[in-house]
């Protein structure tokens, strides 16, 4: 996680200008989730949580953990099939919210005749590709530049875990063993040899599958234990929670 | 109304998979219990119940009250459990679920009409006074089994509770405060609790003790069972649902025994420890006359 300099904010406080990044004059500041600008220049935090800058790129924004979902473009998610209308998918990100929609042709190489059956329930990965303030967000399941799946689509098989969405951003991380402090997907599969695949939604999914049921359990608890456990759970007590959940599941 | 969030296909398909190999997802056996958890608050008959992430709060209380005239010797005890939108957004004030409905349906039949609590004892003045024994029950947080921790949580305050002490003396009742006269205890005559079996398969075949929220709603049947730790059944409730075969249930009896007797002797010890933690001193310094400075 972010270095133990970083402040910490309520909902409601100003940020104190000394620690808006300067460095970087050619590029605009950037605020990120969790920050407001309160006109004329006064920068006021909307959740509590770290306050993290980066000079490099002039951004800054708050890292906070919650469990509520709000959709915003570009973000991979985990849906489940609500409904079916005559050319959209209903879609639930999490429950009690507003569905999301998908369109039948938002899949690869689908068309009017060949669009794919989906059942009630079923849980999808996909791209979040538009999400507006009092409009129901709307998915893809296809590249709109490339005209590929690139992985999303249905998930078949295996099981969907809810976490929280910090562990959720973590995961997503590109390196989530060495920035994130997540190390226990790479545990289970190097040092325990579990064969599964996962992903991971933004909305605080993750879909695990495997061809052995144990070893889907043995994540899920695992996911579960690291979620619980917040940042501070390092490396090596990860490493002991791993061999014990394997000793513990039995085959 | 919000419907209740179902889970996604792939859970349901995995959790009955899981269950086939004898897992589950939390890594328990099939017949165990979550950890169960008791605090008793500052007040008499305040009980906090967690079973994993289940939590209900009992709050048992007692009041003078004139008896029903068709029972003019017996006291008045009823059981009050509400859901709140808090539990989930399902759950609204005011319309009761079919889930509310069971829950002080149950926790009625196992603790009122199986005679735990001698309401004769809360008689005061025949036909006149009695006391009015009230427990609310509270649920925190749902995630599956809220019969059996609920009524764990009622007869945990129960036995915690103490109402306060009275006397009769030429037909003028007194009751006491605290401060005059220690309360005294219900007459409590035995410990019934509940024990909830799930059935999975498409026979029923596969039972499961504690069932969490999304077994729960994956099950294709279940019933509970209510007992005292002597084996005496006060209800067996198998409310629709897959039909199940006749030696399963008596196997699920056995189960449910060993399961309420640990659940009384986890009480009695947590009673105990109460006790002791009440009782700072013991009777010396009940004895002593020397007033705090």
């Amino acid at each position: 996680m972010a270095a133990a300099a970083s402040p910490i904010v309520l909902p409601g406080d100003a940020i104190d200008p000394s620690l808006i990044p300067t460095s970087n004059k050619k590029r605009p500041l950037r605020l990120g989730p969790g920050l407001r600008h309160v006109p004329p220049d006064t920068l006021q935090s909307t959740v509590a949580g770290e306050l993290i800058t980066d000079p490099k790129k002039n951004t800054m924004y708050i890292e906070y953990n919650s469990r509520r979902y709000i959709a915003s473009p570009n973000d991979l998610v985990i849906g489940q099939i609500h409904h079916s209308s005559a050319d959209l998918y209903y879609v639930t990100l999490n429950p009690h919210a507003p569905q999301a929609l998908l369109p039948h042709l938002s899949f690869e190489s689908a068309t009017k005749k060949t669009r794919p059956q989906l059942d009630r329930g079923q849980a999808v990965y996909a791209r979040v590709a538009m999400a507006n303030k009092h409009m129901d967000p709307e998915l893809e399941c296809v590249s709109q530049q490339t005209g590929k799946s690139e992985g999303l689509g249905p998930l078949s098989g295996g099981t969907v875990f809810a976490v929280s969405l910090g562990l959720a951003r973590r995961l997503m991380l590109p390196r989530p063993r060495e920035d994130g402090g997540v190390a226990v997907l790479d545990l289970l599969a190097e040092e325990e040899g579990l064969v599964f695949e996962t992903a991971v939604g933004r909305n605080g999914r993750v879909w695990v599958g495997s061809e052995s049921v144990r070893t889907v359990v043995v994540v899920g608890r695992a996911l579960a234990e690291v979620d619980e456990r917040g940042a501070g759970f390092g490396e090596e007590a990860q490493r002991k929670l791993v061999r014990k959940l394997v000793r513990e599941t039995k085959a | 109304m919000p419907r209740e969030a179902e889970p996604s296909l792939n859970e349901k398909q995995f959790v009955l998979q899981a269950l086939k190999d004898n897992l589950r997802q939390d890594g328990r056996d099939l017949d165990a219990y979550r950890p169960l958890d008791l605090t008793f608050g500052d007040e008499y008959g305040h009980a906090d119940v967690k079973l994993g992430k289940t939590r209900v709060l009992a709050k048992a209380s007692a009041e003078v009250t004139v008896p029903y005239t068709d029972r003019p010797l017996d006291g008045i005890f009823t059981i009050a459990a509400e859901l709140s939108p808090m539990t989930s957004p399902s759950f609204e004030v005011g319309r009761p679920t079919e889930i509310e409905v069971l829950l002080s349906r149950l926790l009625e039949k196992t603790v009122r009409r199986s005679g735990a609590l001698d309401t004769e004892s809360l008689c005061l003045v025949a036909g006149q006074k009695c006391w009015s024994v009230r427990v609310d029950v509270h649920v925190l947080s749902h995630d599956g089994n809220l019969i059996d921790a609920a009524c764990f949580a009622v007869v945990a305050a129960l036995r915690h509770f103490r109402k306060p002490d009275t006397s009769m003396e030429a037909g003028v009742l007194t009751v006491y405060t605290p401060a005059e006269r220690e309360p005294v205890p219900l007459g409590w005559l035995h410990s019934p609790f509940c024990v909830t079996f799930s059935f999975f398969g498409d026979e029923g075949e596969i039972s499961v003790l504690d069932a969490t929220w999304l077994e729960e709603q994956v099950r294709v049947g279940s019933c509970t069972i209510s007992l005292n730790r002597h084996g005496e059944i006060c209800q067996i409730a198998k409310l629709g649902g897959t039909p199940v075969e006749a030696v399963a249930l008596i196997q699920c009896t056995q189960l449910a025994l060993t399961a309420v007797r640990s659940f009384t002797e986890y009480l009695d010890q947590k009673l105990t420890e109460d006790a002791k933690r009440r009782d700072k001193g013991g009777l010396l310094a009940e004895l002593s006359a020397e007033n705090d400075r």
